[in-house]
């Protein structure tokens, strides 16, 4: 072994063990437990052994489940189909020059200074049934006559829920500015002549930003598409911290559920099942975005 | 021509169609800017409101009454100057240690081709893509083992392992972009070994994109409310993510929320000024090029 070669594994192993330590080996560790059982309760008596499947089976036979990844995929998809569309607006516009331009940058980013846990709690304190302001408002204009019950109402459409689209706002609410920013990379590398030459041709607005901005955005959006399905999918804070998943389950996501069921319940290897149903979907959407890759780079 | 903005009024055919676009524009932009300063409005306006006027039927938009008492009562209501030096050092401690680790991995996998390099990228990258909830358990059990639950020592280790992978990515692509492999192999030239280069070369300069990447650890575990609450949940030692969290999970009245929204407010602050004096050199740091004289 050369010089070089030891230069370079001294230099990078203490990022890496530590990165096999709580990075790579706790994964297949969850995923070694989520085949045995290991209920905390007796594991002493009773040790932990081979299960196979079957604790993949038990939370699947369980409705809450079921309904919990039901809501997770929903949730996901509401939450980055609302913030991308919204992060897609207001880079185009934070990406314009004009007078003002500072402070408008400045106003749209602070909700990134919010830690998400303040966020969670200042809007339930927004939310709350009696004393919201958004009640008081639609009640002056006339729109509704009783108090919403933004986070404890119980009736819903289908799978969702007001709690459920009240949640959704709050992660769009926390999560915008960074793919405001995310976006803002992307919008810069346009070339300006694009948007001259389309202005030639006559295109409008949309049309300019159909044909122009959207197939030359292409590439950055499917990165920031992949990481927000993928950190979706595993989001936990603020179901947590808002609801814990009530009213009736209605706000319970994956991350909540593997949570409640390892540190409330004890049940480490159920917990550790529902875990590895998120690791396999957010390993889906992982494969999903390098396939869209690499059929991009053969055309 | 119209430089490139991205809604100028064209010279087009559409004219009458592209104002009522305008228009359109214009509402979502308000509309939207409500949705995002509402809650912070809402936040610091209750801090400034008397228990009894917070309580009040309908909801008063403005303070009609000020009052700083929320604020000298926020320090009774949790413990917040403690969870406030609990999460700083945490925090400080965290990012300088990953930012450390990372700098010497980031540099070799961004110069050097040796054996097991692309391996280790890869390793590195899966770590990022998972969620975090995925190694919950595993993790925790490590540091029960290490006896470590509940110490500063236990929550700082697990930051770091987390934060480094996230690091190594950035600043490797910052050593590729915005320092030239000419530094070094001037240094090399010179006669000075690979560490030396790299320790009296290569850092000095990179110290505007390592400063970043320190900022942007800070931040994350500032943020952290999932393994803080697992790792360093007893008592005192709340981070204050965490103590607020919980306050508000363990049913915080309505009665108190002036004061426990003077506690948010002020736990927002550290976050706040650090983005302010940064914002611009965070960006920069990230972008701009190392050697410009």
């Amino acid at each position: 072994m050369n010089e070089k070669n030891i230069f370079c594994y001294i230099m990078v192993a203490p990022a890496l063990i530590i990165t096999m330590l709580l990075g790579i080996y706790p994964m297949f560790a969850s995923m070694f437990i989520s085949f045995r059982t290991y209920d905390l309760l007796n594991v002493q008596e009773r040790g932990s052994h081979w299960v196979g499947l079957r604790n993949y089976y038990t939370v699947f036979a369980d409705e809450r489940f079921v309904q919990t990844v039901i809501q997770t995929i929903l949730f996901t998809v509401l939450a980055v189909g609302i913030s991308v569309a919204m992060g897609l607006f207001l880079a185009q516009i934070i990406n314009a020059r004009f007078r003002g331009l500072a402070v408008l940058r400045t106003l749209i980013l602070v909700p990134w200074f919010v830690p998400p846990a303040i966020a969670s709690v200042i809007w339930i304190w927004l939310l709350n049934t009696d004393l919201s302001p958004i009640n008081s408002l639609l009640r002056d204009m006339g729109w509704t006559t009783r108090n919403i019950r933004f986070l404890t109402d119980s009736s819903t459409w289908g799978p969702i829920s007001i709690p459920m689209l009240a949640i959704v706002a709050v992660r769009v609410w926390n999560g915008l500015p960074f793919i405001i920013i995310f976006l803002l990379a992307g919008l810069q590398s346009v070339p300006k002549d694009y948007y001259e030459a389309a202005e030639i041709d006559g295109a409008n607005i949309v049309q300019k930003f159909i044909h122009v901005t959207l197939p030359m955005l292409k590439p950055v959006l499917l990165i920031l598409l992949a990481l927000l399905f993928m950190g979706g999918i595993g989001h936990f804070e603020m179901n947590f911290i808002m609801t814990g998943g009530g009213p009736r389950n209605l706000t319970n996501v994956m991350a909540v559920y593997a949570y409640n069921q390892g540190f409330l319940f004890f049940k480490f290897d159920q917990a550790a099942a529902a875990s590895g149903v998120i690791l396999m979907m957010s390993s889906v959407i992982c494969v999903f975005y390098m396939w869209a890759q690499s059929r991009d780079n053969l055309r | 021509m119209t430089s490139a903005t991205a809604f100028p009024v064209a010279k087009s055919r559409t004219r009458a169609g592209d104002a009522l676009t305008k228009a359109v524009i214009y509402i979502a932009l308000a509309m939207m800017l409500v949705y995002l300063l509402l809650p912070v409005y809402w936040m610091i306006k209750s801090s400034f409101q008397s228990n009894f006027e917070i309580q009040r039927i309908p909801p008063l938009w403005l303070p009609a009454d000020p009052t700083l008492k929320p604020y000298e009562n926020a320090g009774l209501l949790i413990p917040m100057w403690r969870y406030i030096y609990n999460s700083l050092f945490v925090s400080a401690m965290t990012a300088f240690i990953a930012s450390g680790i990372s700098c010497t991995a980031a540099y070799v996998l961004a110069r050097f081709r040796f054996p097991g390099a692309t391996l280790i990228l890869a390793l590195i990258l899966i770590t990022q893509l998972v969620p975090p909830i995925t190694r919950v358990f595993p993790v925790y059990f490590l540091i029960q083992s290490f006896g470590m639950l509940n110490t500063y020592s236990g929550l700082i280790f697990a930051y770091v392992g987390f934060s480094v992978p996230f690091a190594v990515l950035l600043l490797r692509g910052y050593f590729q972009t915005s320092c030239p492999p000419e530094l070094e192999e001037a240094a090399l030239m010179d006669g000075c070994t690979y560490f030396s280069a790299f320790w009296r070369v290569i850092l000095p300069v990179s110290l505007p994109g390592i400063a970043a990447v320190t900022i942007f650890t800070f931040l994350n575990a500032w943020n952290d409310f999932l393994w803080a609450s697992l790792l360093l949940s007893s008592g005192e030692m709340k981070t204050i993510q965490v103590g607020i969290g919980e306050f508000s999970t363990e049913g915080g009245s309505t009665e108190y929320q002036n004061a426990f929204m003077a506690a948010c407010v002020v736990s927002t602050l550290p976050a706040l000024i650090l983005f302010f004096f940064v914002q611009r050199w965070l960006v920069g740091g990230l972008t701009a090029g190392a050697v410009k004289a």
